[in-house]
């Protein structure tokens, strides 16, 4: 890893590594089989600016009102010293009567700075391990590793203490309506909480401790069918741990990649930019749109190349994985010549381009087929 | 999504236009449909923003909330909205078939009419089925009260967004899903979730083509979405600074005016929008089961309607053996459309043609007036030669029917390479000869397939009483409780 | 509607259409601009055809509200809290911003003229650094002990809040029931009164019986830092110690050589 490293920052450019949060870690596991990203993501490239610089700009923005009910709805939650969020986690998690202390992570001494908060996060969660008592830790800051480069994770999360083991809590404003919520809402939730888990995880495993005292049950608080009561859900989120897990070996990875790229290559805001990243190799899928910066570039770029990925993978799926519209409809109406392997695919386009036409003819004469 | 879809969508590609994926249409459209755009209160569950609805493109009405987090305005929104919709519900409650008696001799009858809601999208019907939600468990008297409009309401929209997971009905369509099912563009699903996109591919401007009319369409500046979802930028530039006038000028009108003008500003070109779908789906004829499958929608509704009365609201959750039977009824409805636009449509019914369940070609010889007198008394049983190229996986002797005349039954005989041999069996009238022009000439072009409406009967479900214990046992009476008309609103 | 308000109209739309232009594209310097500009059309726009309105008047002094509010609760409370107290007793809102500032006013007003008032509204110091604690307001002259907060007292200050309320004269009033449900429902065995009322009784007995659990430790721990905070100067001892470092680099405020010093 450590040969890579200065090739990684020599194809950065002179910008400084991009701060990562949980979602966009999280997002890390999107489509693991594209290089481009991989590649971006390895060198702690800033997506964001680079698809500007392209001309390319992602959608930005959030609406004030989802803003101010998030913040509203957390706040809530964790007012006098959590009182809310005590209460759920009594009837919910069993949490005793005695087990109330509350430490305050979000501000050190009247500062905010993130080493300061990041050193007295490890103290006093190494002092609860060693068996101290505190059962809320509100808003500490976590650190995990990415690609060689510290990303500081502030989760909206407390970690509370119950019978010794750690549970990550996420307080999201989405609300569950009789048990059930939106099922995209609670896996975004699900896998930002898996990050937080993995960092506290190895937090702990610093700390001298076994990591599995951080349990892989979360809590989501959510507002309750359409009032700003709190209900809390346990998530268990095992599958998404495995998932950021195996993302994230991946990123170290890049070797290869690195290996085959031309010297001199770099991802810095300038000229040569352009080249750089049609260099790479991207995957385009529409599912990247929800979850990368780049992806109104690459879908141009798939776009200008009439590649099926633009339809969607299941369109591309059901052409055989036939990568151009070209190469389709020249199968469809016989003027290419099909591999083996997709003999029998040739033949159902074919036989499909004819019945279509057909039909479409008789409809247009006004016939019944 | 299929070969055959996946097919269309390149050659849309290629076209730089979206190509007809249906040459019918499939869905009924009523004369003076509801048309609703909604839009709904970032962050919020069920919070409604505005409305902008009516059955005439000429005059929508605009219903909007200026403070969306003030409860009283909520719930005028949603007086005035339920006022709107069940006065178009009333409006489609005229005149009435009658059907004769029914087991226990009570005339049952069917409205000629019922009400047809237009959404722009899934998310609109998402919106309804939580609005329906939040307002059908509401009191009209004590604390909370509200007006008996509001509760009548919610159910109402609950029990439209419980029709539009039905396959077939066209009580509730949304203009995306319903024109999807009629063309197919270049782009995919998620892009085509875009109203203004897909209507873009399907018919560009002059002077555009699908592409860059659904580029346009991409630019919420000069595209506003669809909702129920607002787009950001517009709500901190616009609508948040435009309600924090409203507050600050205490409920001053013109600044009302104001956030309305704002508001109107993102649903009129989307309101445009759906009348122009309208008319697009209105350019095809109507496919031959449409009718029937209204009639169905008409008796839900009449049913609906005529015991609302004395009916509870809707429970929260199904009772176990009324979601078991509901699932299976719908996958039943589902089998039972996809045939039904199989036979109202040769360019659907080649979905089948490609399995082999269907075959298509010219007659090419055969003998129209043969008798079967193997028996004891000879039988009509002419045979039919019919040239096709389809990948026929029909075994011989499999039942099958005349796609364009269901009426007409036979059985493969034999797979070959001339063709495929049929046996007509039935639909050619009593006699021993076959009635005029009910068995096709040679040189006709006809096509034969093995499907059925409907595949299999009417599940066996033990009766709510019996509900075994592996499913919760008997269900409690529902009783609407304290607690449902509690519910805060925040 | 004047030809002048048409021309703002036309021109309050193209400057909002640019401004969401450059959010979209993340251009926040161009946004910044834009919107400034944006708003002053609009500020012409609600002069031209709402007429100016009045000017928002300050409401009586918010410090007396917030002692008043402090006093009832006796002891430490964040500002919503101390504002729901307030709306409860005396009707009417204390924005929570202006209430968020407040403490940083307080602090301007004893570092230029000390002890000039007789209370001041002041910070909660955190038992282990004795630094101002995040989103707490007390006053500065309680005692040491009440002022300083340990891990426990977030929430035994919440159930001494409830007993202070429920024990006070006025709490059957409809809006001091309202107040008070808020901290029944968060305590176990204190919610049980009929429906929207809270039986004030239950509620001390509950919130009294929890404290007793918690009361032991959260004194000692109280106690033990009130002992070092007796030894701080005397605005860091009402406001909180802040670490050197980090004061200089924010600015804010006067450096007082004084305090600090003694330790």
């Amino acid at each position: 890893m450590t040969d890579t490293a200065p090739a990684l920052d020599r194809l950065r450019g002179d910008a400084p590594p991009r701060n990562h949060d949980a979602r966009t870690i999280a997002a890390l596991t999107a489509n693991p089989g594209c290089a481009r990203r991989g590649l971006m993501d390895a060198a702690g490239v800033d997506k964001d600016a680079v698809a500007r610089h392209l001309g390319f700009p992602a959608p930005f923005g959030q609406s004030q009102f989802a803003i101010t009910r998030g913040n509203g709805f957390e706040q809530q939650v964790k007012e006098n010293g959590c009182a809310e969020l005590l209460t759920l986690l009594r009837e919910r998690a069993g949490l005793d009567v005695a087990e109330v202390a509350y430490d305050d992570l979000e501000v050190v001494a009247g500062g905010e700075g993130r080493e300061l908060r990041h050193a007295r996060t490890r103290a006093l969660l190494g002092r609860a391990l060693d068996g101290d008592a505190g059962t809320l830790f509100d808003h500490p800051l976590l650190k995990l590793d990415i690609a060689g480069q510290p990303a500081y994770l502030e989760p909206d999360v407390i970690a509370f203490q119950l019978a010794g083991r750690f549970h990550v809590v996420e307080i999201k404003s989405f609300a569950v309506i009789d048990g059930q919520a939106e099922p995209e809402q609670v896996a975004a939730a699900a896998r930002q909480a898996a990050v937080y888990v993995l960092a506290l995880r190895r937090l702990v495993a610093e700390l001298g401790h076994d990591p599995a005292r951080v349990s892989h049950e979360v809590f989501l608080v959510c507002p309750e069918n359409f009032s700003n009561r709190p209900t809390a859900t346990a998530l268990d989120v095992r599958p998404q741990l495995a998932t950021v897990e195996r993302q994230l070996a991946r990123l170290t990875r890049v070797d290869r990649l690195v290996e085959a790229l031309p010297d001199g290559l770099t991802f810095a805001l300038g000229e040569e930019l352009p080249e750089t990243v049609r260099a790479v190799e991207a995957r385009y899928a529409p599912e990247c749109m929800a979850s990368c910066e780049m992806a109104i570039f690459c879908r141009d770029e798939a776009r200008a190349c009439g590649a099926t990925g633009v339809l969607g993978r299941s369109v591309r799926d059901d052409l055989g994985g036939v990568d151009s519209v070209a190469a389709a409809l020249e199968l469809a109406d016989g003027t290419r010549e099909a591999p083996p392997e997709l003999a029998e695919l040739a033949g159902q386009l074919r036989t499909a381009a004819r019945l279509r036409a057909e039909a479409l003819q008789l409809a247009a004469a006004g016939g019944v087929a | 999504m299929s070969v055959l879809t996946s097919l269309a969508q390149v050659q849309a590609a290629a076209a730089g236009v979206a190509q007809p994926v249906a040459t019918v249409r499939h869905c009924h459209l009523a004369a003076a449909p509801l048309v609703m755009v909604p839009l709904k209160m970032a962050g919020e569950a069920a919070a409604p923003l505005a409305v902008m609805l009516g059955s005439d493109r000429a005059a929508p009405e605009l219903l909007a909330v200026p403070q969306p987090r003030n409860r009283d305005l909520r719930f005028a929104f949603a007086a005035e909205f339920a006022k709107l919709v069940l006065e178009h519900v009333a409006a489609n409650v005229g005149a009435a078939e009658s059907l004769g008696e029914g087991k226990d001799g009570e005339e049952r009858v069917r409205y000629t009419e019922a009400p047809q809601i237009l959404l722009p999208n899934r998310g609109g019907v998402g919106f309804l089925r939580l609005l329906g939600r939040s307002t059908r468990f509401r009191r009209t008297e004590g604390p909370y009260a509200v007006e008996p409009a509001v509760p009548a309401l919610g159910r109402w929209l609950t029990w439209y967004a419980d029709r539009h997971d039905r396959p077939g009905s066209s009580l509730l369509l949304t203009m995306t899903e319903t024109l999807r099912l009629h063309w197919a563009t270049g782009q995919s699903s998620l892009e085509d979730g875009n109203l203004a996109a897909l209507v873009g591919w399907i018919d560009p401007p002059d002077g555009l083509d699908g592409p860059a009319a659904a580029r346009r369409a991409e630019d919420p500046v000069a595209s506003p979405p669809a909702g129920p979802a607002t787009d950001p930028t517009f709500d901190n530039e616009v609508l948040a600074p435009a309600i924090a006038a409203y507050d600050g000028a205490g409920r001053d009108p013109r600044a009302e005016e104001r956030v309305r003008d704002a508001l109107r500003g993102q649903l009129a070109p989307t309101w445009d929008l759906m009348w122009r779908s309208v008319d697009l789906l209105r350019t095809l004829p109507e496919g031959g089961s449409v009718a029937r499958r209204w009639e169905r929608d008409r008796d839900g509704f009449t049913w609906f309607h005529r015991s609302f009365a004395e009916s509870l609201p809707q429970p929260r959750r199904d009772i176990a053996v009324r979601a078991a039977r509901r699932l299976h009824d719908l996958e039943r409805a589902q089998d039972a459309y996809e045939a039904q636009r199989a036979f109202d449509d040769p360019l659907v019914m080649i979905e089948h043609r490609l399995n082999g369940l269907a075959f298509g070609g010219v007659v090419v010889g055969g003998d129209p007036a043969r008798l079967d007198e193997s028996g004891k008394r000879p039988k009509l049983r002419p045979h039919l030669l019919v040239a096709t190229g389809d990948p026929v996986r029909l075994d011989p002797g499999a039942t099958v029917v005349n796609a364009a005349r269901p009426g007409l039954k036979g059985r493969v005989l034999e797979v070959g390479a001339d063709g495929v041999l049929v046996e007509l069996t039935g639909g050619m009238g009593r006699g021993l000869v076959p009635a005029a022009g009910s068995v096709p000439q040679v040189g006709e072009r006809v096509v034969f397939t093995s499907l059925t409406e409907g595949s299999f009967g009417p599940a066996r479900f033990p009766e709510a009483e019996d509900t075994p214990w592996t499913h919760g046992g008997p269900p409690a009476e529902y009783v609407p409780t304290d607690e449902d008309a509690q519910e805060d609103w925040s | 509607m004047t030809l002048e308000a048409d021309a703002l109209e036309a021109r309050i739309g193209e400057l909002r259409a640019a401004v969401r232009r450059s959010m979209a594209a993340g251009d926040r310097a161009t946004a910044r601009r834009l919107r400034a500009e944006l708003r002053e059309a609009e500020r012409s726009w609600d002069a031209a055809v709402l007429g100016g309105g009045p000017p928002a008047r300050p409401g009586p002094q918010v410090r007396e509200q917030a002692l008043r509010a402090l006093d009832v609760l006796g002891a430490p409370a964040a500002p919503r809290l101390v504002a729901a107290v307030h709306a409860a007793l005396h009707g009417g809102d204390i924005t929570g911003s202006r209430l968020a500032n407040l403490r940083r006013d307080e602090e301007r007003a004893f570092r230029s003229a000390p002890h000039a008032r007789a209370h001041y509204v002041c910070a909660a110091l955190t038992a282990d650094l004795l630094a101002p604690a995040r989103g707490l307001l007390t006053v500065g002259s309680w005692p040491l002990e009440r002022r300083v907060v340990g891990r426990l007292s977030a929430r035994t200050d919440f159930l001494t809040a409830a007993i202070r309320l429920a024990g006070h004269p006025r709490h059957g009033e409809p809006a001091v029931q309202r107040l008070l449900w808020r901290f029944a429902a968060n305590i176990p065995g204190a919610s049980g009164g009929a429906l929207g009322t809270v039986d004030a009784a239950a509620l001390a007995a509950a919130a009294q019986a929890e404290l007793d659990v918690h009361l032991g430790a959260d004194r000692r721990e109280r106690a033990a830092a009130a002992a070092r905070a007796a030894r701080l100067g005397d605005a860091e001892r009402l406001f909180g110690h802040r670490l050197r470092a980090l004061r200089a680099a924010s600015g804010g405020l006067p450096h007082d050589p004084s305090d600090g010093e003694r330790r």
